[in-house]
């Protein structure tokens, strides 16, 4: 129906995945685990595909980094500078990145070419530097996407996903095909009773199926692109000094300065051997300066989208208002109870257990179960770390069972897609606009599946349904 | 033997078996009496009628030809014009003042919009129409056309010459040869020809040419056709035996009555031209396991069946219907063939068994107990043309300024003919003008979607409209068929008249003034649910209701908001249409805002045109493979847009082809400085602020 975004030739070593910004570093950077885990299924490197990716941050940056490697890159370079052929090999040069469909100028961006062997990755690469906002770079990265791309993904489908995918299209596809076909026939040929009814279950299976399996797909979203670990805590508890432990670097600044933290700051690390991405807050009070007080509404807001939650008290003055007024409003909620919504997971963490009595009893045998660390000195770190571990291990999912997870963002992207659609097919009344509503599920599902075309619901109506004149 | 004069499903097929003399030249008397003409339209079909009309209103001198004037108008199969989609094609016919529609408002006896309860998007203009009057007010309206003659007389052959050189096509028409061997001269010349190439009537085990004495003219034209190169293709379709009306027991079976009041079909019109009083019922039968056993018993008699011509995937005959899906019973429609007409239509009752076995089909079949056949079903299998040697304009890629319209194409259906034959009139005339050509895209319209689908995928079976054909259904409207096509009919060729070019704009600056009074007027929810009561609205929500979106609820029309706030409303539904119209933009309004950006998407596509003098199969500053080459060289698509709908023309073909497009357009921008017209894809403007 639409028609397909088309750029260069061009292809993703892990499929349609491979456009999403977040889906590739140079394999060099990435750890060996995790390149297990997105590897499977697909071929090894050097057997042909290209891939390319952001590499550097994401979001709103001065200069952001494209790259691509493997046996097109100089065909990509090629088709987003055209006319210009390649420039000489391993020097910068200024080029006009255009659009290779419709020509449109994206970003005048230096571009590197190193043919290969003599590369970070020891195939052809190519590196755009481009203007680091959203815009350009989203428009890059979509320059780069083809439908040669989604080909190969198409073919890489395969396995339980695929099944599954394929599956869920065609049922969409016969739904419909049924609706359209109780539009187009209804009235003057003899459908059967209860077309549309049949539709409407087979819709609402497929929204159960699509839900259920995007629920397992967040936990492996989460396992490649890293769980999101916030640590939480009053002022001064020693959030950033945690922080600047697990990822062995400093991060953050520390002083013994209440409120020294003032933004949130973010890490990727290897927590106890899941990939995560820490984070490390303002500390939660009130009453303080206008820029604390933005970063203290940040850090509230990063919390609501953690995986996980790092709460750390100190264990030294939990009775402070402070320490108080954390441990009602984000240990325990008032009404949520326990476990949490959302399936937020929470460690409470009782740092600066140094300044306690040695051997002493617990502080306060009535908080919720918690650990005792000290930053300064290590004490409890491997106990935190098998504790992390373990959450760890249920927020991402346990990789080696379960339904297949999705690791692709753009599955994902276009099954949530198809999800939402569905919800609007109930909503209406008018048979044309929830007709269109499936149009735009079916759409999804195509992104990923191919298929659903008008020729091919015309084949179903013919086949199921006798109608003409 | 049944006379099978005026059923034939063509106009060749029941064409005058006399030599009719030359001169007899009827119509616009004024006209000079001549053998030179602009466009020349062969056939009087729908497509025909159609294309020579508008070719006259584009202002070019028209010959229309054909075997017989008295079959102008002619209604071969079906009593009935319009249906689900084919409603649309009717609308978008009528926007650029086509004829069908207002004929069609002229000579009803049954009018029924279909699908009234799923959706203004996909209503279904449809009605029953008296044969007899509508062929009456059809040679009414050509036979007075301004610029348009009518001639009877039966085409022989082609007048071929040199090719314009800067042009495709391997030569171009410039008249035709008459049975009489005389000639007439031709700027531009529309073939309509109906399922005259090689028309084969079966009934049984017999068959019959189509046009047997007359048909040595047609014979000739297909000889020539076939000796320039175009590939000819073979369908088969059928018609129903005709019922005496009083041997009918209509008391035993269920009456559908006409709509009260009557929709007409054209925007010109208020009403139709009879009170549904006055209009004619029609009715519901079955049939039976007896019927299946009749069918079933007889297969061996009944070649049309057994013949490998390929028919459609639907189920045209009770044949097709029989085999594929036995064990059932299939609707049979009893259908008025007019006010004074003694004959019933079957409706669902195609049949190719011999004659005595139709009959006592018929016969046990529930309120036909007693019928009597007047004459019998038919199977016709006739020559198409495979349409991908067709542009979008109609015009053919082999013989320049030669147009084919209608069933030629492949398509079956009076609103499909005449939607072509509308636009191949149009650019007959254009082209005589020396005009670029007026393509409706799909984007556009139903007549863009038939012409995209036959001039790039081609079809194998009898191909007709649904609304599933069309990816922008919820824009494509019968209501907004005016402000799709009227402005551009009238503004860039000239065959809308003033009086329906102010009435379309008359409505589009009203609906535009009504939509934006009505997002005007906001209200809390409670206060909307005490000023219409009977509206179910929510009074939960916490951001006032525009009128707007309240106007969105099924059961809250113009009329409601009007009542519940008389000021300013309520000069909007003193225009029934207006408010119907204003009422079906709010309950689309969210979804048109999306389907226009995908509209824009394929619109940039098809902004990327495609040079018509490319050889593809020598071309070398593009890699394609063999296979694609051959496709492209084959379908000649204008855009790529077009290209990439081509089956198995691939991705990279396309990307190849995108950038020799853009270089082509790069090296004519740069000789022109036009400015450029495709702003695209993505965060354009904050990307021109960003430029270094």
């Amino acid at each position: 129906m639409m028609i397909e975004n088309r750029g260069a030739l061009y292809q993703s070593r892990r499929g349609v995945g491979g456009a999403s910004c977040q889906d590739w570093k140079p394999p060099r950077q990435r750890g060996p685990r995790s390149c297990t885990r997105q590897g499977s299924g697909a071929p090894a490197p050097g057997s042909g595909a290209t891939i390319f990716a952001l590499s550097s941050g994401q979001g709103r940056c001065g200069i952001a980094v494209i790259r691509t490697s493997g046996p097109s890159s100089g065909h990509a370079l090629r088709s987003l500078t055209a006319p210009r052929d390649l420039p000489p090999a391993r020097s910068a040069c200024l080029r006009l990145l255009s659009h290779p469909r419709s020509g449109e100028p994206l970003d005048h961006a230096l571009v590197l070419w190193f043919p290969g062997p003599q590369s970070f990755t020891g195939e052809d690469c190519a590196e755009f530097h481009v203007h680091g906002g959203p815009a350009v770079v989203s428009g890059v990265l979509q320059a780069l996407e083809t439908e040669a791309q989604r080909r190969q993904a198409l073919r890489q489908l395969d396995g339980e996903l695929g099944h599954l995918c394929h599956g869920w299209a065609k049922t969409l596809t016969k739904a419909l095909a049924h609706v359209e076909a109780y539009i187009d026939f209804g009235e003057d040929d003899n459908l059967e009773e209860g077309v549309l009814e049949q539709a409407d279950s087979q819709v609402r299976e497929l929204e159960l199926a699509l839900s259920a399996h995007l629920r397992d797909a967040r936990r492996g979203q989460r396992l490649r692109s890293g769980a999101h670990v916030v640590v939480a805590g009053p002022p001064n508890a020693g959030k950033s000094s945690l922080v600047n432990l697990l990822s062995r670097k400093p991060v953050s600044i520390v002083s013994p300065e209440p409120g020294t933290t003032r933004d949130v700051l973010e890490t990727p690390v290897d927590l106890a051997g899941f990939p995560a991405l820490l984070s490390d807050t303002a500390g939660l009070r009130e009453g303080v300066g206008p820029v604390e007080q933005e970063g203290v509404r940040r850090a509230r807001e990063r919390l609501e989208q953690a995986d996980l939650i790092l709460a750390v008290l100190d264990a030294s003055d939990l009775a402070s208002p402070s320490s108080c007024n954390f441990l009602d409003t984000v240990v325990v909620r008032p009404g949520a109870g326990s476990p949490r919504e959302n399936s937020q997971r929470l460690l409470l963490v009782l740092n600066k257990s140094d300044l306690l009595p040695r051997g002493g009893p617990d502080p306060r045998p009535d908080l919720p179960p918690h650990l005792l660390l000290s930053c300064l000195t290590g004490e409890g770190l491997n106990g935190l770390l098998e504790a992390l571990r373990k959450e760890l291990a249920e927020v991402c999912g346990d990789p080696s069972t379960g339904p297949p997870l999705l690791t692709r963002v753009r599955h994902q992207h276009h099954l949530q897609g198809c999800l939402d659609a569905l919800g609007h097919y109930k909503q209406t009344k008018d048979l044309a606009l929830a007709a269109e509503a499936l149009r735009l599920a079916r759409g999804h599902l195509g992104r990923i599946t191919g298929g659903g075309g008008t020729e091919e619901v015309l084949d179903i109506i013919f086949r199921d349904f006798c109608v003409g004149k | 033997m049944f006379s099978l004069r005026g059923c034939g499903l063509c106009v060749a097929a029941s064409l005058s078996k006399k030599r009719l003399p030359l001169a007899r030249l009827i119509g616009d008397s004024a006209a000079p009496v001549a053998a030179n003409f602009d466009v020349v339209v062969i056939g009087g079909g729908h497509a025909g009628t159609e294309a020579a009309a508008a070719a006259a209103r584009c202002g070019s001198r028209t010959l229309l030809l054909t075997h017989r004037v008295d079959t102008i108008g002619q209604m071969s199969c079906n009593p009935s014009f319009g249906g689900i989609g084919k409603g649309h094609l009717m609308r978008e016919v009528d926007a650029l003042d086509g004829l069908c529609s207002r004929i069609c408002d002229q000579s009803g006896v049954h009018y029924k919009v279909l699908n009234r309860r799923k959706g203004p998007a996909v209503w279904g203009l449809r009605a029953q129409i008296d044969r007899k009057l509508y062929k009456q007010n059809m040679q009414k309206e050509i036979l007075n056309t301004p610029l348009l003659t009518v001639q009877e007389g039966a085409v022989e052959d082609l007048i071929l010459t040199e090719p314009e050189p800067e042009h495709t096509g391997k030569c171009r028409v410039s008249g035709v040869v008459l049975a009489g061997g005389s000639t007439v001269h031709a700027e531009s010349v529309v073939l309509t020809t109906g399922t005259f190439l090689r028309g084969v009537i079966v009934i049984g085990l017999e068959t019959h040419p189509a046009g047997r004495l007359g048909d040595q003219p047609s014979i000739g034209l297909a000889q020539t056709l076939e000796k320039l190169g175009f590939v000819v293709g073979r369908l088969k379709t059928g018609t129903p035996p005709r019922i005496a009306k009083e041997s009918v027991n209509f008391s035993i079976l269920n009456k559908q009555t006409p709509d009260n009041p009557s929709i007409p079909f054209s925007f010109i019109n208020e009403t139709v031209w009879i009170k549904p009083e006055d209009q004619l019922p029609c009715y519901l039968t079955h049939t039976n396991p007896r019927v299946d056993e009749i069918v079933l018993e007889n297969l061996h008699l009944n070649s049309h069946i057994k013949e490998t011509t390929r028919g459609p995937r639907y189920c045209p005959s009770i044949e097709s219907k029989v085999l594929r899906f036995p064990n059932r019973l299939h609707q049979v429609w009893l259908e008025p063939e007019g006010m004074d007409s003694d004959l019933i239509y079957p409706q669902g009752l195609s049949v190719t068994l011999p004659a005595e076995l139709q009959e006592k089909m018929i016969t046990c079949i529930k309120g036909l107990e007693k019928a009597k056949m007047i004459q019998p079903g038919y199977g016709v299998q006739y020559d198409y043309l495979d349409p991908r040697q067709i542009t979008p304009s109609l015009e053919t890629h082999l013989v320049q300024r030669l147009f084919f319209a209608g069933q030629i194409n492949g398509t079956t259906g009076y609103e499909e003919a005449a939607a072509q034959g509308v636009i191949a009139g149009i650019n007959a005339s254009l082209r005589v003008k020396r005009k670029p050509p007026f393509v409706v895209s799909r984007t556009e319209g139903y007549i863009g979607v038939l012409i995209d689908d036959l001039t790039t995928l081609g079809t194998n079976e009898p191909y007709r409209m649904f609304t599933s054909r069309a990816e922008f259904r919820l824009s494509l409207r019968p209501d907004n068929a005016d402000s799709r096509l009227t402005f551009r009919g009238y503004k860039e060729v000239g065959c809308v008249s003033q009086q329906r070019y102010e009435r379309a704009s008359w409505m589009k600056s009203s609906l535009e003034e009504g939509i934006s009074v009505l997002k005007s007027i906001e209200f809390s929810s409670s206060k909307w649910k005490k000023l219409i009561p009977e509206a179910s609205i929510s009074i939960g929500k916490s951001l006032p209701l525009r009128a707007l979106d309240v106007l969105k609820y099924e059961e809250v029309d113009m009329k409601l908001l009007a009542k519940a706030i008389p000021e300013p409303l309520k000069k909007y539904i003193e225009c029934r249409e207006l408010a119907e119209r204003l009422k079906i933009e709010a309950t689309y309004e969210s979804v048109l805002f999306y389907q226009q950006q995908q509209i824009n998407e394929v619109q940039q596509d098809e902004a990327l045109q495609l040079p018509k003098d490319l050889d593809y199969l020598t071309l070398r500053d593009v890699s394609l493979s063999y296979e694609v080459r051959e496709k492209l060289h084959f379908s000649r698509p204008e855009t790529i847009g077009a290209a990439s709908r081509i089956p198995g023309v691939t991705p990279a073909a396309i990307i190849n082809l995108l950038r020799f497009v853009k270089t082509t357009q790069q090296r004519q921008m740069a000789m022109n400085a036009l400015p450029k017209t495709d702003q695209s894809l993505c965060d354009t403007e904050s990307l021109e602020e960003r430029q270094l």
